[in-house]
């Protein structure tokens, strides 16, 4: 009986206080309610509350912002190789095409030099390209995609936009081989064009030519300009072939040493211009 | 078939002994393959095949190279002829003395040539330069283990052939049998 009668209590005694904490916060409520929309001001329980969250807010942001810092430094890492071979990729596509236009432009330059000459000319030209080098190292020659059949004979000259490079020894029908004008073999007559004298120009093996017969008497300077003489008939004259580069006057001989650098770039030939004249210049 | 995949070969070398190792006309670095093929030629061939060989191989250096024809074919056999002798005479079987002989006879036989060629045709020829002949005997020498290993590799699988000829070859009889009658 006693116990029947402490449990009818203490339920009494929740039902008591449901109500007494439903009626506190349903006044707070009211209270924040009113204060609120009524008299619109930040209150002392705004103030509380903004006090209260405000560290926990702090903390949480700072959490936050720790979570973020090893998510970019860490996790978005899988995104960055990702990103990394792309650009990999990318760079790598842009040097390729740099290049291209590089060499076009190369190109592009040489291929302006020879239409250049070509234009300036009459005489009648054929162009080709240089397929094979000499490998040995006591000759000059090379070998280009035009023979007989392009109507490429024996003895014709090769030149390029600066100047001649060779002249034609051996053909067959699509291919032929150029002794070059540095070659030891070759010799061609050529004028000082400052004085109008002549000598023999004859290749070293090296990029550089010797000039042969020039009297001691005869004022040659560095930097004169070295042109073909046309009297063999076998270059046009006036071609340019190089520029003296040194001079010296030995005690013996009748003769000048006569060292000349030649007007074309030996060693980046590729494209080159044969003259096809079909008897001597000088007829 | 080892004789034409071997001249086929040759000439492989030559073509690109004359454009990708030439990058310009006066390219120095560029090694003598066709001469590892003639070394190799002297090492491993017989004296008839070899020449069958060596034949084309040194008249088409003589046509892509040089104005003196002739002046390949006298490098080529000199120096298969010169191998080939010291091979047989002097102790250089084994592989560690022959590679360094390459070089040795590559730089004997084109001076000899090359005096040759200055006593008949003076002021054809550019003067004589050690330091390149050092650079192309060494790159020679370097050049000369892989390809030997890439001409042994083929030869070997030649020899194999595709028709296994000694298998369909008709066998004559056993004559020294006695034919039961």
């Amino acid at each position: 009986m006693r116990q029947k009668g402490s449990s009818k209590r203490s339920n009494r005694f929740r039902a008591f206080r449901f109500v007494l904490l439903s009626a506190i916060l349903l006044t707070l409520a009211l209270i924040l309610f009113v204060s609120t929309l009524g008299s619109q001001k930040f209150g002392i329980l705004h103030k509380l509350v903004f006090e209260v969250t405000g560290p926990v807010q702090q903390v949480f942001s700072r959490a936050a912002g720790y979570v973020n810092v090893f998510k970019e430094q860490y996790v978005d890492l899988i995104d960055v190789r990702d990103e990394n071979k792309r650009l990999w990729k990318e760079l790598q596509e842009t040097r390729a095409a740099a290049y291209k236009n590089r060499e076009a432009m190369a190109t592009n330059a040489k291929l302006k030099k020879l239409l250049e000459f070509k234009e300036s000319t009459d005489l009648p030209l054929v162009s080709t390209r240089i397929i094979g080098k000499d490998p040995s190292l006591w000759f000059r020659t090379v070998i280009v995609d035009r023979g007989s059949s392009d109507g490429v004979f024996k003895g014709m000259p090769v030149v390029t936009g600066d100047g001649i490079v060779g002249q034609i020894i051996t053909v067959s029908p699509n291919y032929s081989k150029v002794l070059l004008a540095i070659s030891p073999s070759s010799a061609i007559d050529v004028l000082l064009q400052k004085s109008r004298v002549r000598g023999i120009l004859k290749g070293t093996g090296s990029l550089t030519f010797k000039l042969d017969y020039v009297l001691k008497t005869v004022d040659v300077k560095e930097g004169d300009y070295v042109v073909t003489a046309g009297y063999g008939g076998l270059f046009p004259s006036g071609l340019p072939v190089g520029i003296v580069s040194k001079v010296i006057k030995k005690r013996r001989g009748m003769f000048l040493e006569i060292e000349v650098t030649p007007a074309v770039d030996y060693l980046t030939l590729e494209k080159l211009l044969i003259i096809q004249q079909e008897k001597p210049f000088n007829e | 078939m080892v004789v034409f995949i071997f001249m086929v070969l040759g000439l492989l070398l030559i073509v690109l002994q004359t454009t990708v190792f030439m990058i310009h006309p006066l390219w120095v670095s560029a090694p003598d393959l066709y001469y590892i093929l003639v070394a190799y030629l002297a090492y491993r061939f017989d004296l008839l095949r070899s020449l069958v060989i060596i034949f084309p191989l040194s008249w088409t250096m003589d046509i892509f190279s040089g104005v003196v024809l002739g002046m390949y074919p006298a490098i080529c056999f000199g120096a298969f002829f010169l191998l080939k002798t010291l091979s047989v005479k002097v102790p250089l079987r084994e592989s560690f003395y022959q590679v360094p002989m390459i070089g040795v006879s590559y730089l004997v036989v084109s001076k000899v040539v090359y005096i040759g060629i200055l006593l008949f045709e003076p002021g054809v020829l550019a003067p004589w330069s050690w330091p390149e002949m050092l650079v192309r005997v060494g790159l020679m020498i370097l050049l000369a283990y892989p390809l030997f290993r890439l001409f042994e590799f083929i030869n070997q699988r030649l020899q194999r052939s595709f028709v296994p000829y000694r298998l369909l070859r008709v066998r004559p009889g056993n004559r020294y049998r006695q034919e039961d009658n």
